[in-house]
């Protein structure tokens, strides 16, 4: 078995107890808000495992968000008994939470592994070596072009060693023993696989956060007997890393001592936040219909129909309905009809959709999405449904300005340290009032994000022009003709991508030496179309040494100032470079995103 | 005789407008209270200097039915005279309704008002085909025939450097949505059938100039093709070049927008009409 490694930690899931020869939806219900609080304990230590020094999007954080919203669900599941149910409802929920691209594949391995046990009340060990490679095979399918050395990787050998404890006889113990060894294993050899991993003395992170999810959940798993731990168990205690028992990830490579959770945390706040022209895109309404005798097919058509995103499960005794509607009442009032009715809950999707995500927040207790609970007003008239809307990305209000000004529908708040979730874009897109949106993740961790949003919506035709950042979006929404189908725009804005570049200037959250460059933490960086191109001291001494390397001189310099920029700073810089550049055009705007302080677009 | 008529819209000079034959009715530009006749009490270079610096917006003004009835009359001295007037578009200006006012003083057949469906150097394409025509002795029908068909296949690309003098004469029309808001958009307009629409949004005038290049060459073969600009000459210069490079065998002219259509195009502009081959 591919599991030994000396000095991996042993794991004792096994011990002498009696086989855990099957378990049901309770136990996997356990097994899950264990892992998630494993990973909140660890969040931070995922966070800090970034290859670049610049202050990205925190793959602890987008991992915790998503595997909270799958919790959420899986509290909710049709039938808690049922593992099927409860995994379901799971890999749902974290494909309406699943933020950046770490987030994304945790969604899809969780609709892997909810495939491999659909429509089984209880499960055994092949049964979840099987889900655990199904859910490796989901998730190599939702990257184009699946890397080596990533989550992916971690996920295909823990599925792996899995098939191999089961083929061998073992319990479901033995079987996620051995896949969490592995996935502990295959972390390791991370840097192995990929060279900026190893360049820069680190552990692939969202790889990482699946083995301590892993963990979390067999661990769990292992606790509990054949009962079922009820939906209120505590927790097990999460080990943390760095902690006794479970070593750091990297600690083997002898070469990165682990970064303090502290560093690079300052000021970084998650906003999960839509902003749109109009307000309203409905209530998210939930409940559950008793029976006996329900006529499951008759409402979930009747109720599906008075909606969007309509998810209606379960049986004719228990029925739980949850859906996007402009006309709460109305459904209440059909549902009623047909049985007795409770879990009422109404949420107003832009008051949800408003409400900020503090890091600081998603580090308590859960607080439930209770922003605006009641039932409001019925939503104002619409406006007449257009033919192609824009949903774009986007931090700071400055750009959601200038996005609006050039003709955006929808802006989603979010960008390098706060990457929206599917579930924000899809309000976004819906807000959009169209049959067919494109969106603009203007993040390249985003993009992965985007591209799952159309399999949440039948109705809408879902474009993604993969923009990597904000001029590249801007450039691509000055190319957009409203005249013309979603497709001849995709096309037209995916060629604008490449007329222009990017320069984004922010500060190194740590020392490192990545693309060849010595930096040290609070170093001012250029990342130029991706890269980084410069550093140093100064902002204008890093723009110039970037604008200097250049081989042809742009026509056009838009400079955008962060947040926190004074007015007359930016001010003074752009007359410099003016000064510096008498050939090249320069124009100067509020862009109001965090963490980079200008942002440069070249044409 | 067939007299042609048009208005100081046409951005003829009296130059040209001698060479073609043409007579010209000026439109009327105020400054608050002072008032100038298009093209006759100031030039061009004095125009869009008060333009940019002056603290009052210019407005402009259609010609009176008086002032085309007066014309009118000095041309049909002759039993056999007719008058075919040629103007901007009605959608544009009231200009044309003037000259249709005016008309209706004559009897039936003398005077022939023709909508343009166009402005400026997209005029001059159909008043050079028309003083052909003329000189060839074709009819006043048979004239106001040719320009219906040929001011179908006629568009005016105009790139503009700012949308401030469109928005401020209320003349942006559908291209409001094309506004750029807080960014400085440049957009390339077209004037197609009486139309303002939007064609595509630029950020710098090499862009734009691009974009112009690549909407004429998917023209197709071309009959004529007439260039204007409010106050950059060396940059129209250079986009000339670079349209004589791909039509070589045209004759591509050049010429300085005028106050009425200037005050809504603002300095900056560069405008290309194109009249498609039938």
């Amino acid at each position: 078995m591919p599991n030994a490694e000396p000095g991996a930690p042993r794991l004792t899931l096994a011990a002498d107890r009696p086989p855990l020869t099957e378990v049901g939806g309770r136990h996997l219900n356990y097994g899950l808000r264990t892992a998630l609080s494993w990973l909140q304990a660890n969040q931070d230590v995922i966070n800090d495992l970034n290859v670049f020094p610049v202050p990205d999007g925190d793959t602890g954080s987008n991992m915790y968000l998503t595997l909270r919203s799958a919790v959420e669900d899986a509290q909710k599941a049709g039938d808690p008994q049922s593992a099927g149910s409860v995994m379901q409802a799971a890999a749902h929920g974290s494909l309406m939470g699943a933020r950046g691209n770490s987030g994304v594949i945790l969604s899809q391995i969780l609709r892997g592994f909810a495939q491999g046990l659909a429509g089984k009340a209880r499960v055994d060990a092949p049964a979840v070596a099987n889900a655990l490679q199904e859910a490796s095979a989901v998730a190599y399918k939702a990257v184009m072009k699946p890397t080596e050395g990533t989550i992916l990787t971690v996920v295909r050998e823990a599925g792996e060693a899995a098939r191999g404890a089961a083929d061998a006889g073992g319990d479901i113990r033995a079987v996620l023993d051995d896949a969490v060894r592995e996935a502990h294993a295959s972390v390791e050899r991370t840097p192995e696989l990929l060279a900026v991993l190893r360049d820069a003395g680190v552990v692939d992170a969202g790889g990482f956060g699946f083995a301590v999810i892993l963990e979390g959940f067999a661990r769990a798993l292992a606790e509990t007997g054949g009962e079922a731990p009820a939906d209120d168990a505590p927790v097990m205690a999460a080990r943390r890393v760095g902690e006794p028992v479970v070593r750091a990830p990297g600690e083997s490579l002898g070469a990165t001592p682990l970064r303090g959770a502290a560093a690079g945390s300052e000021g970084r706040r998650g906003a999960a936040a839509v902003a749109a022209k109009d307000e309203g895109w409905g209530y998210c309404t939930e409940f559950l219909v008793h029976g006996p005798g329900l006529d499951f097919a008759a409402l979930r058509d009747e109720l599906g129909a008075l909606g969007e995103s309509s998810l209606v499960v379960g049986d004719e005794e228990l029925v739980r309905v949850h859906i996007h509607t402009g006309d709460p009442a109305g459904l209440i009032a059909a549902a009623a009809a047909r049985g007795r009715l409770s879990k009422l809950k109404v949420e107003d999707m832009s008051a949800q959709h408003h409400e900020v995500l503090e890091r600081a927040a998603a580090s308590e207790a859960e607080t439930g999405r209770s922003a605006g609970e009641h039932l409001g007003t019925p939503r104002k008239a619409a406006a007449p449904r257009k033919a192609l809307g824009v949903v774009s990305v986007a931090p700071g209000d400055g750009f959601r300005q200038i996005l609006e000004g050039l003709g955006v529908d929808a802006v989603v708040a979010g960008g390098q340290t706060m990457n929206p979730s599917i579930e924000d874009l899809l309000t976004g897109v819906r807000s959009a009032n169209a049959d067919a949106v494109i969106i603009l993740p203007n993040n390249k961790n985003v993009i992965l994000t985007a591209q799952q949003v159309h399999q949440l919506t039948e109705e809408i035709g879902v474009h993604v022009v993969p923009s990597r950042n904000l001029p590249q979006g801007i450039s691509a929404m000055l190319a957009l003709d409203p005249g013309v189908d979603a497709d001849t725009n995709r096309a037209r804005m995916e060629e604008a991508l490449t007329t222009v570049h990017s320069l984004e200037v922010t500060r190194a959250v740590r020392d490192s030496s990545a693309d060849g460059q010595e930096i040290k933490a609070g170093d001012v960086i250029a990342v130029y179309d991706g890269r980084i191109a410069a550093s140093g001291s100064e902002d204008l001494a890093v723009i110039e040494d970037v604008l200097g390397g250049l081989d042809t001189e742009p026509e056009l310099i838009t400079v955008y100032s962060g947040a926190g920029v004074d007015a007359g700073a930016a001010q003074a810089l752009v007359e410099a470079l003016r000064g510096r550049h008498p050939d090249i055009e320069f124009e100067l705007h509020d862009g109001g995103q965090e963490h980079y302080p200008y942002i440069l677009s070249l044409e | 005789m067939l007299h042609l008529v048009t208005d100081s819209t046409s951005d003829l000079l009296a130059d040209g407008a001698r060479e073609l034959g043409v007579s010209v009715v000026p439109l009327t530009v105020r400054f608050g209270e002072e008032q100038f006749l298009d093209g006759v009490d100031m030039d061009a270079d004095t125009f869009y200097r008060r333009l940019t610096t002056s603290a009052v917006s210019p407005t402009t003004s259609q010609p009176s039915p008086e002032q085309f009835a007066e014309l009118y009359r000095r041309l049909l001295r002759e039993d056999g005279d007719q008058v075919v007037s040629l103007h901007i578009a009605g959608k544009l200006s009231g200009t044309l309704q003037s000259a249709s006012l005016a008309a209706q003083e004559f009897a039936p057949g003398r005077v022939h008002p023709v909508d343009s469906l166009s402005v400026s150097a997209g005029i001059q394409l159909l008043l050079r085909q028309a003083a052909r025509d003329r000189d060839a002795g074709v009819d006043a029908a048979g004239v106001v025939a040719n320009l219906e068909r040929a001011r179908e296949r006629l568009t005016v690309w105009v790139l503009l450097d700012t949308l401030t003098y469109l928005h401020r004469g209320g003349r942006i029309g559908r291209a409001q949505a094309f506004l750029g808001g807080v960014l400085n958009v440049k957009p390339l307009l077209q004037v197609h059938l009486g139309e303002v629409e939007p064609v595509a949004r630029v950020r710098s005038r090499q862009q734009g100039m691009a974009k112009v290049i690549e909407v004429i060459r998917a023209l197709g073969p071309l009959q004529s093709v007439a260039m204007m600009h409010t106050t950059v000459p060396e940059a129209a210069e250079e986009l000339r070049a670079r349209l004589v490079g791909l039509l070589p065998e045209m004759d591509i002219t050049l010429g300085q927008l005028g106050p009425v259509v200037g005050t809504y195009g603002g300095p900056g502009l560069i405008g290309v009409a194109t009249l498609k081959a039938s």
